[in-house]
């Protein structure tokens, strides 16, 4: 269980159970139930600039320490996280909420790309808080799109095909704030994770993805999905393998497979793996 | 392994001023070193990106230059430049 469901989940994966985020994603709150109370301390601002700056001038000290600094800020807040397809398809399915298609604003930073219409989308955003974008500010630009959840379904897995895994963000404390589809490098938060070890922004994921060596034929469909290298064809054996320390259970490589060869572990089923976040 | 990657990336913002719109170094960069941001946030609606001013490019992530130059050949008005340290030019 990682911190997440340490906090809000009550003993479950923290993003399956839609009462606990019934505060404020359907803004009602449950008889004798307060808010949240803030998990955030105080705000760091980002200063990742300043420890990109140290790290290129070869001031390691400062970057390390700007870093480390980031990550004490950030494990007080509820990170982002990777899901699978079937349970950001039962996410959507289950909390029932309006559900807006949008743009993704690290793609608008990192590649310049504009995102205007939903066959452009690559963003989903959930909760009542969504009927309100037109007072927001810039992140909502691109316009939004609501969605039927049957619809957000097919389009998530339209953009799982496309080989951009899915990760489950927070808004507020006890808030599913949407659903992006992401990849490397262009996603701010996996590539400052694997490039530059912000590992509490983005947390990994309850799973990791295990290959079936008897079921996999050895045909490569699952190579190039993995955004975190995690996944390597090991030509002795003629079958990829997924290092499970590096996975973060996105199941990319798992809806590749035709052959059903690549299962979902809990990340506690294995004891070397339960405290790695 | 730490191997420390310094180049100078200058950027000239009096040419380089629709890079939103050029987006041509953006794209063409392999370790993708550079992003875009807007220098006012309206509330609530986008500015025009082919006014010369609005985005601005920076070289965030320059630690990951190669010094291929390829965003140096490709920009079409000679904004960038990229110089890599001395040491790892000899």
């Amino acid at each position: 269980m990682c911190r997440m469901c340490d906090w809000l989940g009550e003993g479950q994966i923290w993003y399956k159970n839609p009462k606990l985020h019934a505060n404020r994603m359907y803004k009602l709150r449950e008889p004798g139930r307060k808010p949240q109370e803030s998990l955030r301390g105080n705000i760091v601002g980002s200063n990742l600039h300043e420890a990109l700056e140290a790290k290129a001038n070869g001031d390691l000290a400062t970057f390390n320490r700007l870093i480390a600094e980031k990550n004490a800020a950030d494990a007080r807040k509820v990170g982002a996280q990777p899901i699978p397809l079937n349970e950001a398809i039962e996410v959507i399915k289950t909390l029932q909420m309006p559900v807006a298609a949008m743009m993704c604003i690290c793609r608008k930073a990192t590649r310049a790309e504009e995102e205007t219409n939903l066959n452009e989308y690559s963003c989903l955003a959930l909760g009542t808080g969504m009927f309100k974008w037109e007072r927001w500010p810039e992140r909502y630009r691109g316009g939004v799109e609501f969605l039927k959840p049957q619809d957000a379904c097919d389009w998530l897995e339209y953009w799982d095909k496309r080989g951009m895994m899915h990760l489950i963000m927070e808004e507020g404390n006890d808030f599913l704030g949407g659903i992006c589809n992401c990849d490397y490098p262009d996603c701010n938060p996996i590539r400052q994770r694997v490039d530059y070890g912000l590992d509490q922004q983005l947390v990994k994921g309850e799973y990791i993805c295990e290959v079936d060596f008897k079921r996999c034929n050895g045909c490569g469909e699952c190579l190039g999905r993995c955004h975190f290298n995690a996944l390597k064809f090991e030509v002795t054996i003629d079958r990829p393998s997924i290092d499970p320390m590096v996975c973060f259970g996105c199941a990319l490589c798992q809806t590749a497979c035709n052959r059903g060869a690549i299962n979902l572990v809990p990340r506690s089923a294995y004891p070397a793996l339960r405290n790695v976040w | 392994m730490n191997v420390v990657i310094n180049p100078k990336i200058t950027v000239d913002y009096e040419r380089c001023t629709t890079p939103f719109d050029c987006k041509r170094c953006i794209r063409i960069c392999p370790p993708a070193v550079f992003v875009v941001y807007d220098i006012e946030s309206h509330r609530g609606y986008e500015v025009d990106k082919k006014q010369p001013g609005t985005y601005k490019m920076l070289p965030l992530y320059r630690d990951k230059c190669t010094g291929c130059m390829k965003c140096v050949e490709v920009c079409p008005v000679d904004a960038l430049t990229v110089k890599m340290p001395e040491e790892m030019l000899t």
